[in-house]
């Protein structure tokens, strides 16, 4: 393993030199908290855990990620939180954020942090620009009264371009799986996003810089490209690449689809513009965008066959699958309503079964 | 009393009416639209163009057995069966291979369908029906705001700009303009500010109607109505809002009502416990409101379709489409966000003199802690009830009956 990716066995932990504000969906705009001088941490669920506390007032009939994090918010398993800041990435998060703020209302001693939500809608319409723009100055808003001070535009064009560099790396690393063979295992580049959103920019884009830097090795198996439900920890690609199979891409944005787009003004508008038009993700976009990328990503990446992984109360990716089957043309499976973190049995034998004659297991 | 109230029987007669002529007019080669419920029907209203609403169809749909046929339509071609199923049986009757059998002769194919991208999956249910030959969808975003109105029922008719808030309002009002264009050029018709202010007024007439309808009824003892009546009473005129036959059938609901109020007429002799049905209509199973009068003398005085047309659609004001935008904007927050949610409930719980509260809790997102949380801290029994109100897999109907009755005899008639 190269140092780098032996790094994040050890995720480092905030140092208390700034704010630390913790945040849910990628529909967030790190650059406003980044700015803002504050250390931008995105919440991760657990799934070895029990999600007791989130069951209860979100009940189970909510994507368990969101539940997870919700119980570990009320835990304090993230440390001291200077600020929450939720998005509408998808409903869970919706909903997280309901419950965080009405916890806070009914029970004002609930060991939660101040919490704010940052509406950014998806459609592309100029409509859309313009609110997104007007809940972005509400962010900036927030976020001064959290650090004390005024963000300065200089502040934000600053934090725009670290964050359009840590994108740029991303996105190099992200074509190292695209080689054949791949030279990045989907479980080492899936721990790497994740860790980039735990650490400040500067820090996360030296992590990314130090692994783009080493002898990279080869990594053999079916190529295949991962589509569905987001994936917050490595459970589901470990299981996957254990039997065989190399995640050569994926359009979830706690992988690929988070670095896809940069900001291309150091503006609060090009900022909106950027988030409005992020994705395009399962749970806002429409299918046939969906569709389209999911064909075009594959393809890119010279994957041989198409895994779509669908969590329990993960709503979306089973309305996207037929047509992205259509599209992509190759050998598909949808694994349906899996549980959080793992897959059934069948589900891994499903796609294990992708190894044998093309087009066996559609 | 046992006689169905003549309001709900005009109200579905002039359904099956309406709806035999909106086939008809499809068949000619009208537009037509399919609507989300909580969509801005107006627009269609005072253009002209007829709607059929979506949940409505479902209903009907699931009250004549057909979801499972339909979901299973859906499957076939690769589509969850499980999902928002609500929103989504209507699309599986467009995929029936014999329409001809379908309730009241099916669902004519619409050239349009409009609703807003709610959810994660209800925005997908419908990108499938603009998929379809000859169908467009036309999305509308859904909003949310930060901060929460207090007492939003109060604000709703007037102070709407205060309980929405500006942004909202803005994106929505941006939206419908972009859709009367649309509207304008693809069907060719026109839309006219006059005519769309006298449709805001019939709304809002109507809703006034319902508002002192809902007053009779919270105040009346006995009961004088099935809730079974009150729903196709008050929504069948709702999916007709901006005409004078739905203004008139609210006016003649209320006067119904008011006569049987003042014949102290009861829907349950020996009335022991006034209930609350919190949730969507349980749809496959319409007897259960009335399966609890005679073993336990206990009725439903309550639901949401009369509550929601008395607090949530009046709105007033000098400009009709930021109105139109003050209705709908905001909701889905007043029957499923908390506290928008839950403290209406708890509101109309105290209004209506509630003895106890079944609430509907579906597996999907919306949950249901926060508003049974809030009734039970103002001193109301509540029972969660785990169930789908259009889809019947998986629900036992004789052991909802026995949770029922055992939470009645057990939290609420204890109380006597």
């Amino acid at each position: 393993m190269s140092a780098a990716l032996a790094r994040l066995a050890t995720p480092a932990e905030p140092d208390g030199s700034r704010p630390v504000v913790g945040y849910v969906g990628a529909d967030v705009p790190v650059e406003l908290l980044t700015a803002a001088g504050m250390h931008p941490l995105r919440l991760t669920g657990s799934p070895g855990e029990p999600s007791t506390a989130g069951d209860r007032y979100l009940g189970t009939g909510l994507d368990p990620v969101a539940r997870s994090v919700l119980t570990r918010l009320l835990d304090g398993a993230y440390g001291h939180l200077d600020g929450l800041v939720v998005s509408r990435d998808c409903e869970a998060s919706s909903r997280l954020f309901y419950a965080v703020r009405e916890l806070k209302r009914i029970d004002p001693a609930a060991p939660l942090p101040p919490v704010q939500l940052v509406d950014v809608l998806h459609l592309p319409h100029r409509t859309t620009t313009r609110y997104v723009h007007a809940k972005l100055a509400g962010l900036r808003a927030t976020l001064e009264t959290w650090a004390g001070r005024p963000i300065t535009d200089d502040d934000l064009a600053e934090a725009i371009g670290q964050h359009n560099r840590l994108r740029h790396l991303l996105r190099e690393i992200g074509e190292l799986r695209g080689r054949t063979p791949a030279l990045l295992s989907g479980t080492q580049a899936l721990s790497l996003v994740a860790a980039t959103t735990r650490l400040p920019v500067r820090d996360a884009c030296s992590l990314a810089e130090r692994l783009l830097a080493e002898q990279p090795s080869e990594v053999d198996g079916l190529r295949v490209f991962l589509t569905g439900s987001g994936h917050d920890e490595p459970g589901v690609y470990a299981a996957l690449e254990e039997a065989g199979l190399v995640i050569v891409g994926e359009d979830h944005d706690w992988g690929d689809l988070l670095s896809l787009r940069d900001v291309e003004a150091p503006t609060m508008l090009a900022l909106a513009e950027r988030y409005q038009h992020n994705g395009p993700s399962a749970p806002r976009a429409s299918i046939r965008r969906r569709a389209e990328h999911t064909s075009s990503a594959a393809r890119a990446r010279g994957a041989g066959a198409l895994i779509s992984y669908a969590r329990v109360h993960d709503d979306a990716p089973p309305w996207d699958f037929p047509a992205q089957r259509a599209l992509c043309g190759l050998p598909s499976v949808l694994l349906d309503r899996q549980p959080y973190g793992g897959l059934t049995d069948d589900a891994l034998a499903a796609a294990a079964g992708l190894r044998g004659p093309v087009g066996a297991v559609r | 009393m046992s006689a169905r109230l003549a309001s709900a029987t005009a109200a579905t007669a002039y359904q099956r009416d309406w709806f035999a002529r909106l086939r008809t007019q499809a068949a000619d080669g009208a537009p037509l639209a399919l609507v989300n419920a909580d969509a801005p029907q107006e627009i269609f209203r005072a253009m002209g163009i007829p709607y059929v609403v979506n949940q409505w169809w479902a209903s009907i749909v699931t009250a004549k057995r057909r979801t499972q046929d339909y979901l299973g339509h859906l499957r076939e071609r690769g589509y969850p069966d499980h999902i928002e199923q609500y929103s989504s049986v209507s699309l599986g009757s467009l995929f029936d291979p014999d329409p001809g059998s379908a309730p009241w002769g099916g669902l004519p194919r619409p050239s349009l369908v409009l609703a807003e991208t709610t959810g994660d999956a209800s925005r997908k249910i419908f990108d499938v029906w603009g998929e379809q030959p000859g169908i467009t969808f036309y999305p509308l975003e859904s909003a949310a705001e930060n901060d929460v109105p207090v007492r939003w029922w109060e604000l709703m008719p007037r102070r709407w700009e205060e309980a929405v808030g500006g942004d909202r309002l803005d994106l929505l009002t941006g939206e419908l303009e972009g859709l009367i264009r649309f509207l304008e050029q693809t069907t060719g018709l026109v839309f006219s500010e006059t005519r769309f202010r006298e449709v805001m007024e019939l709304v809002n007439e109507q809703q006034e109607w319902n508002r002192r309808t809902r007053d009779l009824i919270a105040r009346a003892r006995p009961c004088p109505l099935a809730v079974t009546d009150s729903i196709p009473s008050v929504m069948i005129p709702q999916w007709h809002r901006g005409t004078t036959w739905a203004r008139d059938a609210a006016k003649a609901f209320h006067d119904e009502v008011a006569e049987r109020v003042g014949e102290g007429a009861a829907v349950c002799p020996g009335e022991r416990a006034r209930l609350m049905w919190i949730g969507r209509g349980l749809w496959f199973d319409l007897d259960f409101y009335r399966r609890f009068q005679e073993s336990h003398g206990a009725v439903f005085v309550w639901s949401m379709y009369l509550a929601i047309a008395a607090d949530g659609y009046l709105r007033y004001g000098d400009d009709p489409l930021r109105a139109l935008a003050a209705r709908f904007a905001a909701f889905s927050d007043q029957l499923y966000t908390p506290p928008w949610s839950a403290e209406w409930y708890v509101k109309e719980a105290r209004h209506h003199g509630v003895d106890g509260v079944v609430h509907l809790v579906s597996e999907d997102a919306r949950g249901g802690y926060f508003t049974t949380r809030a009734l039970e801290a103002a001193g109301i029994p509540v029972l969660e009830l785990r169930a789908d109100n259009v889809d019947s897999r998986g629900a036992d109907a004789e052991a909802i009956t026995r949770t029922v009755g055992e939470w009645l005899d057990r939290r609420v008639l204890a109380r006597d």
